[in-house]
């Protein structure tokens, strides 16, 4: 029985308001391209039109005499310092210093009074190119006769990764089943509806950065490194951010480019992506390549599974490292088997850096294993439903590759996600041309291990309550990108207090005031920022209780605080209000405040890539979904989707079905309908929003959000991620639903009308 | 603009914005977008894509909504807006407002204005819309965290209030 | 992003407008709702040295009708002004559906039929719709005016037949003894997304017979074409399942479709028989819807 049923909570489980929620419908919500400081210059960057060049000129003379320009730099006027987000792969520089590596790279930049002086501007620079020839198939890059993009990678390997786990010819060996297909995802990328922005203050040997980042930390940690500066005089602010989905995560030419600006000119410089730009930037879904092989016993369980992937990284590493590994560490979460080899390799093109977007590196070798699981189901003749039950994780067990699963609800998520879509009712009674699928999938809560070496606490946080005693404030380094940690962390503050939700302040994401976070990604905040919160607030409890306790001349163990009244177990006349306690405490200690921080415990195995994957919890769901498919033109109509997820414990049941809701539409859409298209020269094709097609209003199905009951022990509260999970069973589940509708199955993504078209028509052909 | 000098020729355009009459001297290659931003300071009013595609920048024309990134400051010349601050009336939210707060409808918040803007000019036109009619009238206006779910609700959920 | 510097002049009056068009030449582009014209100045690929804005001609709005004519659409009026037109819903709702189609409601609202016509994307919604219906564009220039079938306006993506000093003025539908007309548009997704491939169809029935027909495709050759070897399989005969079913194989077959990022020959070619068939099959069914 989880904690979370036994006891009702004052604070958390509730659907309050979001904190921010007002000034955001009212337009006073600042994100940075709104922010004005005194004295800014607009910042713009000279972007590469080829796809892979050397550099044999700049001529900035003419750019430098327009009126009202203050700056034109390129890459002597900066620092050359190499940088990325992996030490061991710091591949890129502030600008272009011998060669572009793809189209949209940084060749200089300007600082001018505004933006139409910048542009102007960037149109007088005389850059002089050798065009060499581009890498644009990643099944090609490590051909011996391709161009080699960086000199230290060779055959063009950004990175290599061979993982053996038990014998898995020796599984398929027993294997009563044994299947090899081959998938092909797409790339895409995130489209925050917010581009990319930076603003850049130097001032006595000191750099103010506001900036859309997901991590005020990482940008602080890499910045000072690039430019040579001591932590302490980086300061990064994040104001209001519109969306991250991990483009935000690396610090970008708007931060690097808008601070060396600053530095050359002495005033603010502001640089804000078009939407181009945000295109070239990227650092979106790597296209997976994936060959996979399974082999089952005649009941359906798995005993074996062979990986084979090679992964587009585009031009430079980033975060890109990591999804290479990710794409196979998940794969052996959600179902139970012994022998697994993984061999992936992550190559370089020349064109836009690929990394982390929600899911990071998962969801397309989950739409491959849970389309190839169908497709075993079916050899066998087996429900999909009944296959996935088979295998199911449970609670409590360690995987292949060393994860340490606690909690784990999937099979009752699989039940329930049959109930509440009518499986039983539907499967294989529907009318021709419709059809239901399922997908599964599970996802880390925090990385185990931060993306650099260190021994720094994940998270910290600090209650301060004020001398009055009427509100509290919480000082987090947590960061709220739309997804609502603020609300929850605030949530979780008041119900470690005893305060209501209403009393609480929040100041969040200042490298300078707030304590420490890695901030918004791999979905750790509610879990990692939330234990520090809880430990700060119950700090501020223990301190309060204390003192009330000498007060009401009661013994400690005796009292409990709910919002806000501190009172005798037994005996609730016996009471004192929080702000009496709290402004006598000040009165006779000083500032009454907490502190928290949280640290993973030591986890995973000892092979080489062991740490990526782990972490304190695993999230769980099964998605069903339901289609009509129009066989004449290809078009899939999706009806339905039920979406059942194991999330823990829930602080606020609005904000975690829109994280559902939000992360299954990202699916959906990666699913069928995005994918950035190149020419043959490596030019993109649709960097915009109407090529680039994101789902409207009118595309999106019925959605249905449940849970099912779960409690995890290393969450706070029982907490555990939410905020990626759904993406990952989407491509699959849509992939099982067409095949039930139309009985033909389609392996490369995105699903869209014309190749379902063509699958429908190659099926029709006789034989 | 800031500290930019206005170069070469400018044209004198009169507009209302939420009510207050403006007389301002422009270049003609200036956007609707950029006059509300950086003349009005209605940073409300967000820059998506520039293009067309988004509807992050749209603004109600006469009650009807525009992107403002595809309206020349001097074609605004005589025409009324209301921008996501001009929803609000002294103080007090529209019941529009209030149901994107209450339905969760807010995450990252950038695509809310244009969204609550174009829901608003729906509502004016049509108090009992269909759910499809909503979908239609927000058709023009992405949204990359909610997948729509609680935007239309939310929109509903004012609706049924005038009922 | 920044639009490229220009000239800005508004005439009061059409004639002035095509003046001032005669006078700066192949360096002016007129300006109407600039939903698209503002879109390539910011891309790079237009940068007229002069703007000349339509916004004071008044007389170019309206939507109105003429008897002895027919429904007459002002070159200024905006897709959803045609939209939500109380006599084109009557008479001609399929146009009013054809503008619905496009985009979304805030380009709908700026974006206008003029524009959109001289733009000549060859995907565009309205001509297709507009040319099943026998439409006629009003021209008028500094030496006077002329009227032309709208199927003889487009000479290619981009291109009209537009001399310089030239502004579409109106569209006129005339009377016509048209009983049904249809378009139908297939987009990558429900809203901003243009034609993959468009069908648009008039007929003339009575007893069972098509007197006669109109295919019109979009999106599938450089302008707006009639498939006319699919009309000449309906044309005078009883209607049937399988005539109808030839119409749109032979339609596909006319068809000139390319390769680009939205679809392939092959595919356009198959929707143009899927579309040619339900727009066919609504228009003798349902009427001008």
């Amino acid at each position: 029985m989880s904690e979370a049923t036994t006891k009702e909570f004052s604070v958390i489980g509730k659907s309050v308001p979001k904190i921010d929620a007002r000034d955001k419908v009212t337009g006073r919500a600042k994100y940075t391209g709104d922010l004005k400081v005194t004295g800014m210059l607009v910042g713009k960057i000279l972007r590469s039109p080829h796809a892979h060049a050397r550099i044999l000129s700049i001529d900035t003379s003419k750019a430098e005499q327009l009126p009202g320009v203050e700056a034109v730099i390129t890459a002597k006027d900066v620092p050359s310092t190499f940088y990325g987000m992996s030490p061991a792969r710091y591949d890129e520089t502030i600008l272009a210093i011998e060669k572009v590596l793809q189209v949209g790279d940084k060749v200089a930049a300007v600082a001018a009074v505004d933006e139409e002086t910048a542009v102007k501007a960037l149109s007088l620079i005389d850059v002089e190119y050798e065009v060499l020839p581009a890498v644009l198939d990643p099944l090609r890059a490590m051909d011996e006769d391709q161009p080699q993009i960086h000199p230290q990678y060779k055959r063009n390997i950004s990175v290599e990764i061979h993982q053996d786990f038990g014998d898995v010819e020796m599984a398929f060996q027993q294997s009563h089943l044994v299947r090899t297909d081959r998938f092909q995802g797409n790339r895409a990328t995130h489209v925050p509806m917010e581009p990319h922005a930076a603003i850049s203050k130097w001032e006595n040997g000191k750099l103010t950065i506001w900036s859309s980042t997901q991590s005020p930390h990482y940008f602080q940690y890499h910045i000072a490194r690039v430019f040579g500066l001591k932590m302490g005089d980086v300061r990064v602010i994040k104001p209001t951010v519109g969306g991250g989905f991990g483009g935000k995560l690396e610090p970008s030419a708007a931060e690097y480019v808008s601070a060396a600006l600053a530095m050359k000119t002495g005033r603010p410089v502001k640089i804000v992506f078009d939407r181009k730009e945000v295109f070239f930037h990227n650092r979106g879904r790597h296209a997976q390549y994936i060959e996979l092989t399974t082999g089952v016993t005649k009941e359906g369980k798995i005993l074996g599974v062979h990986g084979k992937y090679i992964i587009d990284g585009g031009s430079y590493t980033g975060l890109g490292i990591a999804s290479a590994y990710y794409a196979g560490a998940m794969l052996p979460l959600i179902y139970e088997f012994d022998h697994f080899k993984f061999d992936c390799f992550r190559v370089h093109t020349n064109l836009p850096s690929c990394a982390a977007q929600r899911g990071h590196g998962a969801p397309q070798p989950r739409f491959a294993f849970e389309s190839q699981l169908d497709m075993i189901a079916k050899e066998l003749g087996m429900d999909p439903i009944e296959i996935r039950k088979v295998n199911a994780r449970r609670p409590n067990t360690m995987t292949l590759n060393d994860l340490k699963v606690n909690s784990c609800e999937f099979m009752a998520c699989l039940e329930k996600a049959r109930e509440i879509s009518d499986w039983g009712g539907k499967k294989g009674k529907l009318p021709p041309g419709q059809g239901i699928g399922i997908g599964c999938g599970g996802f880390i809560t925090g990385a185990g291990y931060p993306i650099y070496r260190t021994r720094l606490p994940h998270a910290a946080a600090i209650v301060k309550v004020s001398e009055q005693g009427d509100i509290a404030t919480l000082y987090i380094g947590a960061v709220d990108i739309g997804q609502g940690s603020d609300t929850i962390l605030a949530q979780m503050a008041a119900e470690a207090i005893g305060i209501n939700y209403e009393d609480m302040r929040i100041v969040s994401a200042d490298t300078e005031t707030t304590p420490h976070d890695f901030g918004a990604y791999a979905s750790r905040q509610t879990l990692m920022s939330g234990h520090a919160v809880k430990q700060a607030g119950e700090e501020v409890r223990r301190q309060i209780i204390e003192l009330a306790a000498e007060l009401l001349e009661a013994s400690v163990a005796d009292l409990d605080i709910d919002r806000r009244v501190i009172f005798v177990k037994g005996s609730p006349e016996k009471m004192l209000s929080f702000e009496t306690v709290a402004n006598e405490f000040f009165i006779r200690k000083g500032p009454l405040m907490g502190r928290g921080s949280y640290t993973p415990p030591k986890l995973g195995g000892k092979f080489k890539g062991a740490a990526v994957g782990t972490s304190p919890a695993y999230s769980f769901a099964a998605q069903i979904s339901q289609v009509e498919v129009d066989e004449e033109t290809g078009q899939v109509m999706v009806t339905n989707v039920w979406d059942v997820h194991d999330c823990g414990t829930v602080i606020n049941p609005n904000l975690l079905h829109a994280q559902v809701e939000g992360a299954l539409f990202m699916g959906m859409g990666e699913a069928m309908y995005e994918q950035v298209v190149f020419d043959d020269k490596g030019r993109p094709l649709n960097a915009n929003l109407g090529e680039y097609r994101v789902p409207t209003a009118l595309d999106v199905p019925q959605v249905i959000s449940e849970l099912v009951d779960s409690y995890e022990p290393a969450g706070p509260w029982g907490v555990k991620e939410v905020g990626e999970g759904a993406t990952l069973p989407t491509m699959g589940s849509y992939a099982n639903a067409i095949y039930d509708a139309i009985g033909v199955r389609l392996y490369d993504l995105p699903l869209t009308p014309e190749k379902v078209w063509r699958a429908i028509h190659e099926r029709k052909k006789p034989s | 603009m800031g500290t930019a000098i206005k170069k070469g020729k400018l044209h004198v355009v009169t507009l209302t914005v939420n009510g207050e009459e403006h007389a301002v001297l422009v270049k003609a290659n200036t956007t609707l977008l950029d006059l509300l931003r950086e003349e009005f300071d209605y940073t409300g009013t967000k820059k998506g894509c520039e293009l067309g595609d988004c509807g992050a920048c749209t603004v109600l024309m006469d009650d009807r909504p525009v992107n403002s990134c595809l309206v020349l400051a001097v074609e605004a010349d005589g025409h009324s807006f209301t921008t996501i601050e001009g929803v609000e009336q002294g103080g007090k939210l529209d019941r529009l407002q209030e149901e994107f707060i209450n339905q969760a409808a807010v995450q990252c918040g950038y695509c809310s204005p244009g969204m609550i803007l174009s829901g608003k000019a729906l509502l004016m036109r049509n108090p009992h819309p269909t759910e499809r009619e909503v979908r239609e009238a927000i058709g023009g206006n992405l949204c990359r965290c909610t997948g729509y779910v609680r935007i239309v609700k939310a929109i509903l959920a004012a609706a049924e209030a005038n009922s | 992003m920044i639009i490229p510097e220009f000239e800005y002049v508004t005439p009061q009056s059409v004639q002035e407008a095509c003046a001032l068009l005669v006078q700066y030449g192949d360096s002016a582009r007129v300006l109407a709702g600039g939903s698209d014209l503002l879109v390539k100045m910011k891309d790079g690929l237009m940068k007229p040295a002069y703007l000349v804005s339509l916004k004071n001609l008044d007389s170019l709005k309206a939507i109105r009708y003429e008897t002895g004519t027919g429904v007459i659409i002002g070159a200024r009026a905006t897709h959803n002004e045609v939209m939500n037109n109380r006599l084109l819903r009557e008479k001609y709702r399929s146009v009013c559906e054809a503008a619905h189609s496009m985009a979304a409601d805030q380009i709908r609202n700026i974006g206008t039929v003029g524009g959109n016509l001289v733009n000549a994307v060859p995907s565009a919604d309205l001509p297709p719709i507009l040319i099943a219906l026998d439409a006629r564009a009003r021209i008028v220039g500094t030496s006077g005016e002329r009227t032309i079938s709208l199927e003889d306006f487009f000479l290619g993506p981009g291109k009209t037949v537009l001399e310089k000093g030239e502004i579409l003025a109106e569209i006129i539908i005339p009377d016509q003894p048209t009983t049904g007309s249809n378009y139908i548009k297939f987009g990558l997704r429900r809203a901003g997304a243009l034609a993959v491939a468009g069908v648009a169809s008039s007929v003339t029935v009575s007893d069972g017979t098509c007197r006669d027909v109109r295919v019109v495709l979009g999106a599938v050759a450089p302008t707006p074409m009639r498939a006319r070897q699919a009309e000449n399989v309906l044309r005078g005969k009883k209607i049937s399942r399988e005539l109808i079913d030839e119409a749109g194989r032979i339609a596909a077959a006319e068809s000139k479709p390319i390769n680009d990022i939205r679809g392939s020959i092959e595919y356009r070619r198959n929707l143009v028989n899927v579309l040619t068939r339900r727009s066919l099959k609504a228009a003798i069914e349902k009427g001008h819807i």
